[in-house]
């Protein structure tokens, strides 16, 4: 079925100047499109935080739109020193160098501290109960090596338009990184 | 009439999945209220029961309501988060079930259209279309008006031409710090530019003078600050709750050059917070770096007063928490100003350590400090070619990187309120734990070292306010009543242990092989800073003394409670 | 104790001493001799493959081309509906509304002015392709493909008719704001549309609770008013409308030629139906002619006012940029200091700010000069747009039948079974030159 056929002559004249405006926003689009090619990537954008400007605020933890933040704390292994009194571990002045949760600084207990061989702990971070609270991360940066770092977790980052932990962020330490190299991970102390 | 049943099914099921969402969704609501301080983190209940136990350290049952209470909320967090889970859910279904059985149930109720007769059509036409317009027109103003109304709520405190560039207001004179030269070295020690001289070990560059007075003049305002001296002229600060001033004196005959007021600090509030008589606002040592004198008050006001006594800068760094009254001293490296802010009786009030640009005021860097108040000034050093800033307060020993203020090293040695300040002196830094012990420790070392950096320590009639000095591979202590005692810097042994009777509170001087020490009724005491206890002489001087000594240019300058005394050899003028 | 240093040459090499000990860690890193135990590399899970991405426009184009040939083709409400209900399931619930042609503009706004960032490829498609479609068969992706405007339509319930002042009223704060989102965009401020997005969170099943109350608020409207949002909010609704409006296809309720018989006029839940313009009384043609004179006069007048607005708002829109706000707040702290509690986000960013003021207000100087002129830009669309409207509502449309309004039209094809004619090409009545079946 055909649409209905247009008819007299007023209507036409407007039927003119429907196809003048058409053609012209194609050849808008079309310019828009053009200038933004040699711009445009095939990649997508995914957030991601970058550990050099986090501050360590706390935002994280509160301002994904989800439930459970996608922020968590990632361990870079290799710059820990893996110390008995991990000050990203232990609250300040613990009362003794134990799991307690009177000694720990992470509110859900997500870090699980395990003994290797005197003097050495190793920390892992059980990404189901952090909440991205960067109170670990703060303890650790500031007296420690600062092997502790929050990261975006892209499987369960729904990588929003508009970020809101990038929005509120005070060291505006959030940025968009090509989807195909989605970590910004420490590899040294500072 | 066919479809009355299952229409009225329909509007029953809708009703019913209606009634179930908003159930769901009120009880998702309370929860969230209510969950509102039981978040592990959030808890103010669970903070005060850590905060008691930091008190209690070995309080059994406490340990045990802290971890009960910890893992109650940690499993109530966990509980919400699959609430709202499954209450998402089941919101979405009863949506589901509302919508499809409401719009069937409509659908099924729908009358077919009865068009009217329309008499007027064309005036019709014209009165829809003059009344949407008078609408639109309406529109037109409402949205005006609400970016009105947000332009005026919003009002902003940048200029309203910013030049890209524009100087952060209140601070000029940027330019000028970059051209300006920064002071050498050797003027700095030629010079008594802060607290106990240079680098704050109260060591006078010259070796002899003589306590003769040369000339005294009267100081305008009261204060417990030590003079400081630049190129023959000497600076004190002085001031009450109505008034605080910088004074300026010539040092040759006590002249005084000019005196300017500490006022209208931005932010500084017109009544200036109250600070026990006995510290006074004037209580911290000003300090010069040869181009402008910066001088710190008990009320928090910072200023930078140029060497013509024209004002600079000013910064009002207060309200500050001290139950003793500010009396920290500054301290000045090249042409930057370092304040240690620290505030309250706990650790977490708010103390700072901050570093100044000299010519602009502006904040180069500021630290945070886990320790409640202090009353001890930081030195400046530079060991193993590293220049730390080495800060005192209960229980840290912080030593800072002087250039961008990270933290090097700290050691938890000190145990009370901290007066006394540090030297260093051989490689060492020489501190006192007020009334407990002197501690010898090596500043080069990094992270936590309390354990690995003590080199020696030494107990017994230890002084609680006067502050040590070295000189010479040896150290003295002076305590207030005055036990003085001498030790080898490098294995603290002890070479002799006196007591000579003076009262004091000033921090002692070296001159040449005489130790210094003046006491607080203007009693005068030199001994010899040697290995061998002697007493050289004593003098008094016509007023009481709080502040310590200043030595420049062949001279003692002392600042008393009336007067600012020079001392010099006999017959000199 | 006394050293020969240079002040100025030695700050030089304390700084690199400095920055190198900063880099060192404080813990030297551990040797396992004991249990020669392997130190473990952080995980690092993918972020979601680019094939899917490209897969997601395919089904978008798909479902862009299925909605067309819908309504023109099949002429089918019933089609649409189950589009629709597909749509909502894949693009809202599964890719949870996000990216969506509603925010690209934003994007595409964003990436002419700041050239750090490439528009995805995906992301053009899923903004230049609805509207094409719209330049050619109108607002068939509202209809058919919008998950947000499948979720309003599958919550009316009993349609509710906007009175036609306040719907052409109201017909201006989708441009409004359109203007605002592209100018927050163009000034890499944010993305606001996606910010007041009211649908999202529930197809994320999470979010603030401002939002949330907004997006139930929609929804329980939504059941007596047709599709709110569309016609009152959506920005990129009103992109479609503008395009629409040169459309090479119309929505018609009619398959073939118009009776006049009216049985249409309630039939549209979302006021687009509209009736012939009656014949102009010759005495009121002079009244009109001067009336649209009048208006076209006014034109330019409402964009220089609204130019001039704008530049007014100026400081208080750029408040929303994060960069100048933090230059707001440490401008702030200099006059008249407020203490913020320690390790606090305001106190962090004061403290950051304080490391290089310099910068803060520079960045926010430039910041300020963009926004200047976008804000110009903005009030003089303002302008445009409320004398376009009213323009509009001084002519008279040379309207013959009884159609849908080219531009508020969202082909739900629901006014389809309403025309007799069309009751008779489905079947459902005799023709009526044929003899009713007995």
């Amino acid at each position: 079925m055909e649409p209905a056929p247009q008819s007299s002559a007023p209507v036409s004249r407007r039927q003119f100047l429907r196809n003048g405006a058409r053609l012209l926003t194609m050849t808008g689009l079309g310019v828009a499109a053009g200038a933004l090619a040699t711009r445009s990537t095939a990649a997508a954008w995914v957030w991601q935080i970058d550990p050099a400007k986090c501050l360590h605020c706390g935002n994280c933890a509160t301002r994904c739109v989800l439930e459970q933040s996608a922020v968590k704390c990632v361990h870079a292994y290799s710059v820990c020193g893996y110390c008995q009194l991990c000050t990203g571990f232990f609250a300040p002045e613990p009362n003794e160098l134990t799991t307690a949760a009177e000694n720990q600084l992470c509110p859900t207990a997500a870090i699980k501290r395990s003994y290797v061989e005197d003097p050495y702990y190793e920390y892992k971070i059980d990404e189901n109960l952090c909440i991205g609270c960067a109170k670990c991360v703060e303890g650790c940066n500031r007296f420690g090596n600062g092997s502790l770092f929050l990261q975006i977790r892209h499987d369960r980052c729904l990588n929003c338009n508009e970020c809101a932990i990038a929005r509120a962020c005070p060291g505006e330490a959030v940025r968009r990184v090509p989807a195909d190299r989605p970590y910004l991970l420490k590899t040294t102390s500072r | 009439m066919k479809n009355f049943p299952p229409q009225r099914a329909l509007w029953l099921t809708a009703w019913i999945a209606g009634l179930f969402c908003a159930l769901v969704c009120a009880v998702m609501v309370v929860e969230h209220f209510a969950a509102a301080t039981e978040d592990p983190w959030k808890s103010p209940q669970l903070l005060a029961l850590k905060e008691k136990l930091a008190a209690e350290p070995n309080n059994q049952p406490l340990e045990k309501e802290i971890r009960r209470l910890d893992l109650q909320f940690r499993q109530k967090f966990r509980r919400r988060l699959a609430l709202d889970r499954t209450g998402a859910w089941l919101l979405l279904g009863g949506a589901l079930a509302l919508a499809l059985a409401a719009g069937k149930a409509a659908a099924l109720g729908e009358t077919p259209p009865l068009p009217q007769p329309k008499s007027d059509a064309g005036e019709q036409f014209l009165k829809q279309a003059a009344r949407a317009r008078g609408s639109v027109a309406a529109l037109a103003v409402v949205v005006a008006g609400s970016l009105a109304v947000i332009v005026l709520v919003n009002t902003s405190v940048l200029p309203a031409n910013m030049a890209g560039g524009q100087k952060p207001a209140g601070e000029n004179g940027a330019e000028a710090a970059a051209v300006e030269t920064a002071p050498t070295l050797s003027e700095f020690q030629a010079n008594w530019p802060r607290f106990r001289g240079w680098d704050g070990g109260g060591v006078a560059a010259q070796t002899n003078c003589g306590t003769n007075v040369v000339w005294s003049s009267p100081i305008p305002a009261p204060g417990h600050s030590s003079p400081v001296v630049w190129d023959g002229r000497v600076f004190i600060s002085g001031g009450t709750a109505a008034k605080r001033e910088v004074f300026c004196y010539s040092a040759t005959n006590g002249a005084l050059l000019w005196q300017r007021a500490v006022e209208n600090v931005p932010g500084s509030p017109a009544k200036a917070q109250a600070v026990p008589e006995d510290t006074t606002y004037a209580a911290s040592t000003p300090a010069t770096d040869g181009r402008r004198v910066y001088a710190i008050f008990g009320n928090g006001d910072l200023a930078a007063i140029n060497l013509d006594g024209s004002v600079a800068w000013t910064k009002f760094l207060g309200p500050m928490k001290n139950v003793y009254g500010y009396a920290t001293s500054l301290a000045v490296w090249g042409t930057n100003l370092f304040v240690q802010l620290d505030q309250g009786d706990t650790p977490a009030e708010g103390s700072r350590l901050i570093s100044l640009q000299g010519a602009s005021g502006r904040i180069l860097w500021e630290r945070s400090r886990p320790v409640p108040a202090s009353w001890a000034t930081p030195i400046v050093a530079e060991p193993a070619g590293k220049t730390q800033i080495i800060t005192l307060a209960n229980p840290w020993v912080i030593g800072y990187a002087a250039a961008g203020g990270e933290e090097l090293w700290r050691a938890q040695l000190l145990e009370s309120e901290v007066v006394p300040s540090p030297v260093f002196a051989d490689g060492l830094v020489f501190l006192l734990s007020p009334g407990a012990r002197l501690i010898a420790l090596r500043p080069d070392g990094a992270g936590d070292v309390t354990t690995t950096r003590v080199a020696w320590t030494a107990e017994g009639d230890i002084p609680d306010i006067v502050s040590p000095i070295s000189h010479d591979g040896l150290v003295f202590t002076v305590t207030g009543g005055g036990i003085v005692k001498c030790f080898g810097t490098a294995d603290g042994k002890k070479f002799w242990d006196k007591f000579v009777d003076v009262d004091v509170d000033a921090s002692p001087g070296i001159v040449g092989d005489r130790l210094i020490i003046v006491g607080k009724s203007g009693l005068l005491v030199m001994l010899r800073a040697g290995r061998e206890f002697q007493e050289i002489g004593r003098c008094q001087l016509p007023d009481k003394f709080e502040a310590s000594p200043a030595f420049a240019g062949g001279y003692i300058f002392l600042r008393g409670a009336t007067n600012l005394y020079c001392l010099g050899p006999n017959g000199a003028k | 104790m006394l050293r020969r240093l240079k002040f100025i040459g030695a700050l030089g090499a304390l700084l690199l001493l400095a920055f190198l000990a900063s880099a060192e860690p404080r813990f030297p890193p551990p040797d396992f001799v004991d249990t020669n135990h392997l130190i473990p590399s952080p995980a690092t899970p993918a972020a979601r493959q680019l094939w899917l991405q490209y897969a997601d426009t395919g089904v978008f184009l798909a479902a862009l081309g299925t909605a067309v040939w819908l309504i023109y083709q099949k002429r089918s409400r019933r089609g649409i509906f189950w589009l629709s209900l597909f749509s909502l399931a894949y693009f809202g619930f599964y890719r949870k509304g996000c990216i969506c042609p509603i925010g690209s503009p934003q994007n595409v706004v964003y990436g002419l002015f700041n050239p750090e960032y490439a528009v995805p490829v995906t992301v053009l498609i899923f903004c230049f392709a609805p509207i094409v479609t719209a330049l050619f068969a109108g607002r068939a992706f509202c209809a058919g493909v919008c998950p947000q405007g499948a979720l309003q339509d599958f919550m009316l319930i009993k349609p509710v008719k906007v009175p036609f002042w306040l719907e052409q009223a109201l017909g201006v704060v989708p441009y409004v704001f359109l203007g605002a989102g592209l100018i927050y965009a163009a000034t890499g401020t944010g993305f606001v549309v996606c910010r007041y997005d009211p649908f999202v969170p529930f197809f994320r099943l999470s979010g603030g609770t401002f939002i949330l109350t907004a997006g139930a608020l929609f929804l329980v409207a939504g059941m007596f008013v047709g599709r709110p949002y569309c016609r009152f909010l959506c920005p990129y609704g009103g992109l479609l409308r503008l395009a629409s409006l040169a459309a090479k296809w119309r929505v018609r309720v009619t398959p073939d030629t118009c009776t006049q018989c009216r049985l249409c006029e309630q039939s549209c839940p979302f006021g687009a139906m509209r009736e012939p313009a009656p014949a102009a009384h010759p005495g009121a043609l002079g009244a009109e002619r001067r009336r649209l004179g009048w208006m076209l006069a006014l034109l330019p007048v409402l964009v220089a006012a609204g130019a001039w607005a704008g530049g007014r708002f100026s400081p208080a829109a750029a408040q929303v940029n994060p960069a100048v706000a933090l230059a707001e707040r440490y401008t702030r702290q200099q006059k008249t200091p407020v203490q913020y509690g320690l390790m606090t986000p305001e106190a962090l960013s004061l403290e950051r700010a304080a490391d290089n003021p310099e910068a803060v207000l520079k960045a926010a100087a430039d910041l300020r000069h963009r926004f200047d002129l976008a804000c110009l830009l903005f009030g003089g669309w303002i302008g445009l747009v409320i004398g376009v409207k009213l323009v509009a509502l001084s002519v008279r449309p040379g309207r013959t039948d009884y159609e849908p309004d080219r531009g508020a039209c969202l082909s739900c094809a629901r006014c389809f079974t309403s025309c007799p004619n069309e009751r008779v090409r489905l079947g459902w009545m005799p023709a009526p030159d044929k003899p009713a079946a007995s």
